[in-house]
């Protein structure tokens, strides 16, 4: 019983953690219909500021999340001006390459400045857990998943609760309507942009102390990232949390009762029979698009 | 919806897409010697030192006069992306139309199982750095031998052989063996298994995960459930570090912890760990630069002084010597012309390198035993075997781990 429930807090850890870094990639796609697939190497290079700046000064990754969450802000406001801003109107297949070359751009860039070998961060708390009876939960991951729950809970009230918030779901829902109101579309495109590449960077500076990071780490987080999101419903915050969790609990429970080397099959086998049954996901919506095709 | 999916497929398909590059020409009289290496892509790192291993042996061979009749050396290195079908390219490309006149191995045996073959159907000598696999030379090559001291299955035979000989009260018991599903990790914990089985310690945990494993937390509470004393973990690099962190978070601290590959990367891994918590983790390893083998010296002299650093790779050293026992073969037979004669020659007589004496049986598996490396004092010393290329004498008994970060 005791591994059971241990297994079940790993995995819910695990799943916050997810969450974290899954959030941003949601959030762009709910509002912009972009499947970002630079996000992984997004929170990649977030961990590697963090890296740099925790060698240089020695500053915990929990504090230089006040750094690379508005760094990387700047960086995904750049981005999304030079590059997503000219084909924002273009089919989704247009998006996709873009974004896959800026990984690849990112990921060269990373190569370059950090070098090709593996990286990780030994905060103090690195190898700490948490001790409850028999239980432990680990630190780091504790921290990962409370910050997770802050940052899509900021975005939901940002979301729902703001004049910016309601902007976004305007142009989200019907752009020219937005544009008729005054809503300025593609400066709340750019910021949303921003906001989600924000959120990598908070999920970056965790990732940093609870994983080994190289520039070609990306493709792995991306593949599990967009894994998450379509289990939960592409474009639903609520979404993301629970595919995440469910992932991440799939994912321990397989490692503890069936064998690691199905780690990465079987969550992914849930999402497949998952979206058998709700091809919109678990929380998504289901678009006119959908029911035409 | 059908647009998303046709770009994700596109997607997938352009990562698999990598380029090959080099090549040039060679003045007349030189000897092309070609290669293609993973600089770029997942196994970038130690192909780029193998690459510097290659260099410092072109320049050395060249200081010294060249390969044979005094002819110099030209190496041809191409960029196999860390790709399978690009390293196939890239070798046929070498051959016909680069004209190389030799050629020396690429890295890992993911690369060097279908660059062997593109060698072997050219009747071809290949000597190869970093392919261990026993898999690699079940295929009746004759063209093929890899300078190392041992395949993958006989890696750790050292190491265990130490664990059975130890007296009975500070013999494990019981090992675990989480190993990453790899063509290299998994025999070397299979051949550990082996011998310390027969040897009476009994096996409570084993079980294979895949590379793209991120969470080892799971894994470790399972090792620690099985209260395994002595823990082998088959892994590369970024497995290696996060199952080490993962057992350090859940406070499990098994009396005695080998690795594969993950130790040997030196700094990274005290970075990676913290220094403390290397503290008698035991790991094999090909090269020392502190050994008294031939040439060790010059070779870790030159490597300094084109490449500078403190610390001299293993993957250099190991695409040195896997150079130097090319060279062997050529200066033995002459020339370079008869490339069969040079594999006969191989497997006939022993070659000395940098990583001691190597000679290889008829499908060229190399006969000889792998150093045992431990970490004391936050260094990675050569404990085993006794003598000239070991270190230090002394061995940490135990894993202790301080508990401190970097």
């Amino acid at each position: 019983m005791t591994e059971f429930v241990q297994t079940l807090i790993l995995g819910l850890l695990v799943g916050g953690v997810y969450a974290l870094l899954a959030s941003g990639l949601t959030l762009i796609f709910g509002v912009m219909n972009v499947i970002n697939i630079a996000h992984g190497a997004f929170l990649i290079l977030a961990a590697f500021i963090t890296y740099s700046i925790w060698r240089a000064i020695g500053l915990d990754p929990l504090a230089g999340i006040l750094i690379t969450t508005p760094v990387m802000f700047v960086f995904g406001w750049v981005v999304y001006n030079l590059t997503l801003r000219r084909i924002r109107t273009g089919p989704a297949a247009a998006t996709v390459l873009l974004t896959f070359g800026l990984a690849l751009v990112v990921e060269g860039l990373m190569g370059i400045i950090w070098g090709n070998t593996a990286h990780a961060v030994t905060a103090p708390y690195f190898n700490e857990s948490f001790h409850i009876g028999s239980l432990f939960l680990p630190k780091a991951q504790v921290y990962g998943g409370v910050l997770a729950l802050v940052v899509l809970a900021v975005l939901w009230i940002v979301l729902t609760q703001s004049w910016l918030g309601r902007a976004i779901r305007a142009a989200a829902v019907n752009p020219q309507g937005a544009a008729l109101v005054g809503v300025n579309v593609s400066a709340v495109s750019a910021a949303t942009f921003a906001v989600g590449v924000a959120s990598a960077g908070a999920g970056g500076s965790i990732a940093s102390v609870l994983y080994t990071f190289l520039p070609g780490s990306h493709y792995v987080w991306i593949s599990r990232l967009l894994g998450i999101i379509v289990l939960g419903g592409m474009g639903s915050l609520p979404g993301a949390l629970i595919g995440a969790l469910t992932l991440g609990i799939a994912e321990t429970m397989t490692v503890t009762y069936i064998s690691p080397s199905w780690a990465t099959a079987v969550p992914y086998a849930l999402v497949f029979v998952v979206l058998l049954v709700r091809p919109y996901g678990i929380l998504g919506t289901r678009l006119r698009e959908d029911v035409v095709t | 919806m059908r647009f998303r999916l046709l770009a994700l497929v596109a997607v997938s398909a352009l990562i698999g897409v990598g380029c090959g590059g080099g090549g040039g020409s060679s003045d007349k009289g030189t000897i092309k010697v070609g290669a293609s290496l993973p600089l770029t892509g997942d196994f970038s790192e130690p192909g780029k030192a193998a690459k510097q291993g290659y260099q410092v042996w072109q320049a050395i061979v060249n200081e010294q006069g060249g390969l044979v009749d005094g002819r110099k050396v030209q190496m041809v290195i191409k960029d196999d992306a860390s790709n399978q079908n690009t390293v196939v390219a890239d070798y046929n490309a070498l051959i016909s139309k680069d004209k190389v006149q030799m050629l020396l191995g690429t890295f890992s045996s993911l690369l060097n199982l279908p660059a062997s073959a593109v060698a072997e159907r050219n009747r071809m000598l290949y000597v190869e750095p970093a392919g261990g696999s026993p898999e690699m030379f079940s295929r009746g090559f004759k063209y093929l031998f890899f300078a190392q001291q041992a395949t993958a299955d006989h890696q750790g035979d050292v190491f265990s052989n130490y664990v059975k000989g130890l007296p009975p009260d500070q013999r494990p018991k019981t090992a675990a063996y989480p190993t990453l599903d790899d063509p290299f990790a998994q025999p070397t914990s299979q051949g550990i298994e082996k011998i310390l089985k027969a040897a009476g310690i009994k096996t409570v945990y084993r079980k294979t995960y895949t590379i793209d494993q991120k969470n080892f937390d799971s894994i470790a509470n399972s090792v620690k459930a099985s209260g395994a004393d002595l823990v082998v973990n088959g892994a590369t690099f970024e497995d290696g570090v996060g199952f080490v962190r993962a057992l350090l978070k859940i406070g499990y601290t098994p009396k005695m912890l080998y690795q594969t590959t993950a130790p040997s990367l030196g700094d990274q891994y005290a970075k990676a760990l913290g220094k403390g918590n290397t503290e008698g983790i035991f790991y094999a390893v090909s090269h020392s630069a502190k050994a008294k083998t031939p040439g060790n010296e010059q070779f870790v002299a030159k490597y300094k002084q084109m490449f500078g650093g403190t610390e001299v790779p293993e993957d250099a050293a190991d695409a040195y010597a896997t150079a130097q026992v090319m060279q062997a073969a050529v200066k033995a037979v002459g020339g370079i012309d008869d490339q069969a004669k040079l594999a006969d020659w191989l497997r006939n007589n022993k070659v000395d390198t940098i990583l001691g004496p190597l000679e290889w049986d008829e499908a060229g598996r190399p006969q000889g035993q792998f150093l045992v490396g431990q970490w004391q004092n936050g260094a990675p010393e050569i404990i085993l075997p006794k003598g000239a290329t070991a270190t230090t004498q002394s061995i940490v008994p135990e894993w202790k781990p301080s508990g401190a970060g970097t």
